[in-house]
């Protein structure tokens, strides 16, 4: 037992530090799952909403092709991405491999489906009426989409706290499309696994705990502002 | 303003829309009645562009509303009220506002207008969640007449109201719509609001257009079995006329002759009917201008509004209206021998 408080002991004073090529790998891991985040509400929300409020043939398979890549394998994710952006695959010419930009389009791969999924949840959870209402009112089809978002904004909020959630966390696909290589695409995920397979357990623990005061700070920020908009309902 | 022609439409579920011809004139308040599954909500969405018609012609304020570059002008041009107010979860004012931001206008002249003649100015900071059933009508009926909408549809709007704040409502309704010229085309099941709101009315059942005209003939002379069954006619008797002589028929009912004016040759089958209200209940045969006079037994006497209904057995059965005062003066109940009577006038023939 004594080795985890001990690395939890070097752990902080690790923090304390101020040790650049941590904080180098923590802006790494924040600039890229925000961005795929932002991507991923991008396309989710608006997929979800409209294959909630739209009539199509098919539609029930598409919204079971959705809650399925709500729970696509990150390792999968990782390997299919790598081979469309290796060398010789479709997407080779972009030369996004083993850079941040392959990794950020991994977790897009990952966290849209799920932002998609409970945005879709949350729009058919609102009465179709609604919909019908704003149309009538005079609202253009975007319109009427963007006052139902309105309506269920709560819970899109708690689609985005679940989308960052996934991709923050998120270890096996960036470390096959990212390749942990330091300084250009060591995240805090790729760190953890790296220094446990090496035997440095302070270190771990130490980017343990930057990752989950992370993940936790992010998601009090966002609740607090959901819980804010919930109290004035 | 509306032209609706041949109108032949399908839901998924199997009920069909059959309406050879519908026109409503600019400024008519034409409620469209019937029971649960008429098909009046149905048509209602055809005609706010909710629902898309394969067969037919649908023409709205002289445009063509199966065009779909005309749908979104047409409607602007419109609102639409829902049974349950559809509330965005914001301030009253800012509900009320919702259609002028959708058109890209701002106008708080206008919304404060319509907070006022709604009654709701009170309530302009508040947010809708936190209303009370009414006041949500109030605010869905303000938001609908805010960008001065030259049709409104209105689609049982008052339904879920209790029958007080209803009518302080359909009264301020009535006076808008009239001030406004506005075109509305109310669906109900309550005859009552028809009444107090519409100009005309159009009954429908099964998704067919049954009858249209005005309240007093609906209500006076039923098109057919069906229309009569829906507004009140609760005896319709099956009989055939025997005579006509200058159009008072006596017509074979119920092992009964009974006579009533009607354009009838003699050997038709009809239906007679004949409403509560116009039969009158005595301890004595009736003298005066009734013709027909019968001699009933009271089977019940039950609570009918304000008033009572009285079940009589004439050799058919036959309902009479009577006030709270007749049946203490008379001392009706159940078994009492009694006449009932009523008017050759006061029965209307639908031919068989």
């Amino acid at each position: 037992m004594n080795f985890i408080f001990e690395g939890l002991q070097k752990g902080c004073s690790l923090i304390g530090s101020g040790d650049a090529e941590i904080y180098s790998v923590v802006k790494l891991s924040l600039s890229v799952s925000f961005f795929a985040t932002a991507a991923s509400v991008l396309i989710g929300v608006p997929l979800g909403s409209l294959i909630a409020v739209k009539k199509f043939p098919l539609k029930k398979l598409v919204i079971s092709l959705v809650n399925t890549g709500m729970g696509l394998p990150p390792v999968v994710v990782g390997l299919l991405v790598m081979l469309f952006l290796s060398r010789s695959g479709p997407m080779g010419f972009l030369g996004w491999l083993y850079t941040p930009a392959g990794m950020a389009l991994a977790q897009i791969i990952i966290a849209t489906p799920v932002i998609a999924g409970l945005s879709l949840s949350a729009m058919q959870s609102l009465d179709p009426k609604f919909y019908l209402q704003m149309l009538t009112l005079g609202a253009s089809s975007t319109q009427a989409l963007l006052a139902c978002l309105k309506e269920i904004r709560l819970s899109i909020l708690a689609a985005v706290i679940a989308g960052f959630g996934s991709v923050i966390s998120e270890v096996g696909a960036v470390m096959i499309v990212g390749g942990n290589i330091r300084h250009q695409t060591r995240v805090l995920t790729t760190s953890i696994v790296m220094e446990t397979h090496m035997g440095n357990f302070d270190t771990a623990i130490a980017l343990g705990l930057i990752l989950l005061g992370l993940t936790f700070l992010i998601n009090l920020a966002l609740t607090f502002i959901q819980q804010q908009k919930a109290r004035t309902q | 303003m509306i032209k609706l022609g041949n109108l032949d439409f399908q839901l998924s579920s199997g009920f069909s829309l059959e309406i050879g011809a519908l026109n409503v004139r600019e400024g008519e308040v034409l409620s469209i009645i019937g029971p649960n599954g008429a098909g009046k909500t149905t048509l209602l969405n055809i005609f706010a562009l909710l629902q898309e018609i394969r067969t037919g012609s649908l023409e709205i304020m002289g445009r063509d509303a199966r065009e779909p570059a005309n749908k979104i002008s047409l409607r602007r041009a419109m609102s639409y009220v829902f049974s349950r107010p559809y509330l965005a979860d914001d301030t009253v004012a800012n509900n009320v506002a919702l259609p002028l931001k959708f058109r890209g206008l701002r106008d708080a002249g206008r919304t404060a207008e319509m907070l006022e003649l709604f009654k709701i100015t009170g309530l302009r900071d508040r947010n809708a969640n936190q209303l009370s059933q009414g006041e949500r009508h109030r605010v869905s009926l303000a938001r609908a007449f805010v960008t001065r909408p030259r049709l409104v549809l209105l689609d049982e709007p008052f339904s879920s109201l209790d029958a007080r704040v209803r009518e302080t409502i359909i009264c301020d309704l009535r006076k808008i719509i009239r001030a406004a010229g506005t075109t509305v085309l109310l669906v109900t099941q309550d005859q009552g609001e028809a009444l107090a709101l519409a100009d005309t009315l159009a009954v429908m059942k099964a998704g067919r257009l049954l009858q249209r005209a005005g309240p007093a003939e609906i209500f006076a002379r039923p098109a057919s079995k069906d229309v009569a069954d829906f507004v009140g006619v609760e005896t319709i008797l099956p009989g055939t006329v025997t005579k006509n002589e200058d159009n008072l028929c006596s017509v074979e009912a119920g092992g009964k002759t009974l006579e009533v004016i009607a354009d009838c040759a003699p050997g038709d089958g009809v239906y007679v009917c004949v409403r509560p209200e116009h039969v009158s209940v005595s301890r004595t045969p009736e003298a005066g201008s009734m013709r027909n006079h019968l001699s009933a037994k009271i089977v019940s006497v039950e609570p009918w509004g304000l008033e009572y209904k009285a079940g009589l057995d004439c050799g058919f059965s036959l309902m009479a209206a009577v006030t709270k005062q007749s049946v203490d003066a008379l001392g009706l109940k159940p078994g009492l021998e009694v006449f009932a009577s009523f008017k050759a006038t006061a029965a209307h023939l639908i031919k068989r």
